[in-house]
C-alpha cells in the first residue's frame, strides 16, 4: 500500500523543550489513524506538524510522495478540523464552505453546487444561508467537517473535533465521522485524548506519551498486547490493574504483594527475585467457584450501573473486577478472584515494560 | 426602618431618581449649552443683548447671512479637507503600525505603550514642536526634505496659504495616529488566531487573509474608530491656535476654529453659534454612527 503521510525521525523543539521525539510514523492510504495521549504528549504539536501550523526541528516528512517539511500550510494540500471549529464568522455556511474554492478561483456557480453537493451528505443543505452564530454546536461540527470534505484534499486532520460536544452527540457523530471517512476513501489522522473515540474509530492507534510515541497498531492488538505499563494503564476502561510482585525461585511463578502471599504461575521463565508488576484488566478477573485456585480479596465498594457492577477491593492496591450480573456482594466480604493465565500481562517493575511473550 | 429602606429601593421611584440624577447632570451641563446655542443662531446677538436670553428673534437669517459670507465656502472646503486628510493619514498609518506590532517582536507591546506619549500630549505643546519642525527657515522637516532632494528652496509651512493647512493636518495626524493604533490593535488581537490557521490551511496567502479575514472582522473597529476620528478632527482647536491662527488670509482656517474666532475675537455671537449648530449636525451623525458601529459586533 502506498504511504500517504510518512514521518521519518521528527523532532520538534519549543526552545530547549522536547516536545516531539524522535518520531516515525506511515500512514498508508485511505487509513484512520488516531493520536491518543493525555494532554501535553504531543499529538497536537505532531497534527499541526503535519498541517505546517508548527515546523518540525528536523527529520522528515512526507505527504503523498512530496518532501513538505518547509512547505506553507496553503500548499499542502490537508484539511483539518479544529477543536474550536475555527468557522469564519462573518460568512455564511454556503461561505464557509465555498471558502477554499473561491480563493482558488473556481467559479461561483460551481463553487455553489460544490457546497450543495456536501451539505446534501452532512445534511446542512437548509442551514446554508445561516451564520455561524446561528447554529447550534453540532451544526456548527457539520460545517467544519464540510469545509474540510469540499476540497477532496491529500488527508484529513482532526483536532479532538468531538470534545465540545455532549456525550449523547459525541458518540452519534463518531459513528458518522467514520462512516464519512470509509464513503470517501480518504486518509485521516485523528488526535483525541478519548481512548474510546481512539479505539471505536481508528484501524491504526498510535499512543503518545511526553513527545513519545509508546506504541501504535491495531486498536485490539494494543488492548491484547500492551508495550509497557502506560500503554495498558491508558487502554481500556476501566483501567487494568497492576500489582507488584516478585518472580519465585523456580522463575515460573510470581508472589502478589498481597496479604496471604499468593502464588500465580506464568507461562515464561524470568530470573528469580525479579520486580515486576503483574497487569490483569477488570473485565478478565471473575469470582471464582468452590476449590478453584485464586487469590482471596476482601470487598471495599459495589457500584453498579445496571448492566455492570463494578467492584473495588480492600487491598493495596486497589483492585478493580467487573461483574456483568447483578450481584448481592457487600463491603467487607471476603471472595476469591481468579483469572484465566493467558489473560495476565508482565511489566518489569522498573522499566515498565513489557516481559515475556 | 429596613422594610421602609427596602421600599424605597425596590420602589419605581427609585430606579427614575437613579436615571433622573446623571440626566439632569447631563441636561444642566451638556443639553441646556446645546439647546442655548441653537437658540442663538435664530436671534440677533451682540455684546449689549448677551446677558439676556429672549433676544430679537431673526429666523433663519443668520444662516443666509453667514452662507453670504465670501470666506464661508473656503472654510467649509478646509474643514473638510482638514478632516478628510487627517483621517485617512492617522488611519492608514495608525493601522499600518497596528499591524507592525501585531506581529509581536520582542518588545513590541512595550514599543507600541510608548507610542502613546504623543497622544496624551496636550495639542499646545504638540503645536509648540511642530512649529519648530515646520520652521521656514531653520525646521527639521525643511531640513529633510532639502537634502532628501526633494525640494529645492525651503516651504514656509506656516505661512504659504497654499501649506498652512496641511501644516496643521500633518500634526494633527501624529497626534492621533496613535490612538488610532491603539484602537486597531484591540480589534486586531480580538480576531481568534484559529481564523488565520484555517484559511492558511484552506489556501489562503498572506493577502488573501488580510482582505478576506482581518478587514471584514475589523469592520465595527473600523467603523468606530472612523466615528471617533470625526468627532475628534471636529474638536480639534488647539493646534490652529499655536500652529497658524487660522492664517494667513483664513487659508488654514476650519469650522470650529472660525466659530470661535467669530463669536469671542469678532464678538458676532449669531453667526458663531451658527457654525456650531451645522457642526453638531455633522457629529450627531458620526455619533450615531459609532454607536451604531459598536452595536454590530461580529462574533461566532
Amino acid at each position: 500500500m502506498t504511504q500517504q503521510i510518512e514521518l521519518s525521525g521528527v523532532n520538534k523543539y519549543y526552545g530547549a523543550y522536547h516536545a516531539l521525539r524522535d518520531i516515525n510514523l506511515a500512514i498508508p492510504k485511505g487509513a484512520f489513524v488516531a493520536l491518543v495521549g493525555p494532554s501535553g504528549c504531543g499529538k497536537s504539536t505532531l497534527l499541526r506538524s503535519l498541517a505546517g501550523l508548527e515546523t518540525i526541528s528536523s527529520g522528515d516528512l512526507v505527504i503523498a510522495g512530496e518532501r513538505m517539511n518547509d512547505m506553507p500550510p496553503r500548499k499542502r494540500d490537508l484539511a483539518m478540523v479544529f477543536q474550536s471549529y475555527a468557522l469564519y464568522p462573518h460568512m455564511t455556511v454556503e461561505q464557509n464552505l465555498t471558502y477554499s474554492l473561491r480563493i482558488k478561483g473556481v467559479k461561483k456557480a460551481e463553487a455553489k453546487k460544490a457546497a450543495e453537493e456536501v451539505a446534501a451528505i452532512t445534511g446542512l443543505s437548509d442551514l446554508l444561508h445561516r451564520y455561524p452564530r446561528e447554529l447550534s454546536g453540532g451544526q456548527r461540527q457539520r460545517v467544519a467537517m464540510s469545509r474540510a470534505i469540499i476540497r477532496h484534499p491529500k488527508a484529513f486532520l482532526f483536532d479532538e473535533p468531538l470534545s465540545n460536544l455532549d456525550a449523547a452527540l459525541r458518540v452519534h457523530m463518531r459513528k458518522e465521522i467514520r462512516a464519512l471517512h470509509d464513503r470517501l476513501g480518504a486518509t485521516s489522522v485523528y488526535v483525541t485524548h478519548d481512548q474510546v473515540e481512539a479505539m471505536t474509530m481508528a484501524d491504526h492507534v498510535v499512543i503518545m506519551r511526553a513527545g513519545v510515541i509508546e506504541q501504535q497498531g491495531r486498536p485490539l492488538d494494543l488492548y491484547d498486547r500492551p508495550a509497557n505499563r502506560f500503554v495498558a494503564g491508558f487502554i481500556g476502561s476501566p483501567a487494568m490493574n497492576f500489582i507488584p510482585a516478585r518472580v519465585a525461585e523456580d522463575g515460573r511463578s510470581v508472589l502478589l504483594d498481597l496479604p496471604g502471599s499468593q502464588v500465580l504461575a506464568i507461562d515464561f521463565s524470568l530470573p528469580p527475585g525479579h520486580a515486576v508488576l503483574v497487569g490483569i484488566r477488570p473485565e478478565h478477573l471473575k469470582i471464582a467457584s468452590a476449590g478453584q485456585s485464586g487469590f482471596d480479596v476482601s470487598i471495599a465498594a459495589v457500584e453498579s450501573t445496571g448492566a455492570t457492577t463494578f467492584v473495588t477491593t480492600a487491598t493495596t492496591p486497589e483492585i478493580t473486577f467487573l461483574l456483568n450480573e447483578r450481584s448481592s456482594l457487600e463491603a467487607g466480604e471476603k471472595v476469591r478472584l481468579t483469572f484465566e493465565g493467558k489473560n495476565i500481562h508482565v511489566f518489569d517493575a522498573e522499566s515498565e515494560q513489557r516481559l515475556g511473550t | 426602618m429596613r422594610r421602609i429602606l427596602s421600599s424605597v429601593r425596590d420602589g419605581r421611584g427609585f430606579d427614575i431618581v437613579l436615571v433622573g440624577v446623571p440626566f439632569a447632570f447631563l441636561f444642566a451641563l451638556a443639553g441646556l449649552p446645546l439647546i442655548y446655542n441653537i437658540l442663538m443662531s435664530f436671534q440677533e446677538v451682540d455684546m449689549f443683548s448677551l446677558g439676556s436670553v429672549i433676544r430679537p428673534f431673526v429666523g433663519v437669517d443668520n444662516y443666509v447671512a453667514l452662507f453670504r459670507q465670501p470666506e464661508t465656502w473656503p472654510i467649509l472646503t478646509n474643514t473638510l479637507i482638514f478632516v478628510v486628510g487627517s483621517i485617512a493619514g492617522q488611519f492608514v498609518i495608525g493601522f499600518g503600525l497596528a499591524l507592525f506590532f501585531w506581529t509581536n517582536f520582542p518588545g513590541a507591546s512595550w514599543l507600541r505603550g510608548l507610542f502613546l506619549v504623543s497622544w496624551v500630549m496636550p495639542g499646545l505643546v504638540v503645536g509648540a514642536i511642530w512649529n519648530w519642525i515646520l520652521s521656514g527657515d531653520f525646521g527639521v522637516l525643511n531640513f529633510f526634505l532639502r537634502e532628501s532632494g526633494l525640494i529645492t528652496a525651503n516651504i514656509f509651512w506656516r505661512s504659504d496659504p497654499s501649506f498652512s493647512l496641511w501644516a496643521v493636518v500633518i500634526a494633527n495626524i501624529w497626534l492621533g495616529t496613535s490612538f488610532n493604533m491603539i484602537l486597531l490593535s484591540v480589534g486586531l488581537s480580538a480576531i481568534p488566531g484559529d481564523l488565520y490557521e484555517a484559511a492558511d490551511m484552506d489556501g489562503a496567502n498572506a493577502w488573501q487573509r488580510f482582505w478576506t479575514i482581518t478587514l471584514p472582522m475589523m469592520r465595527s473597529t473600523i467603523g468606530a474608530i472612523i466615528a471617533l476620528g470625526l468627532i475628534f478632527t471636529l474638536q480639534q482647536f488647539d493646534l490652529f491656535a499655536a500652529i497658524t491662527d487660522g492664517g494667513p488670509n483664513n487659508s488654514s482656517n476650519v469650522a470650529q476654529y472660525w466659530a470661535w474666532d467669530l463669536s469671542f475675537r469678532q464678538y458676532d455671537f449669531g453667526r458663531g453659534a451658527t457654525i456650531s449648530v451645522i457642526m453638531t449636525v455633522f457629529v450627531m451623525f458620526a455619533a450615531a454612527v459609532y454607536v451604531r458601529s459598536t452595536r454590530h459586533e461580529v462574533r461566532g
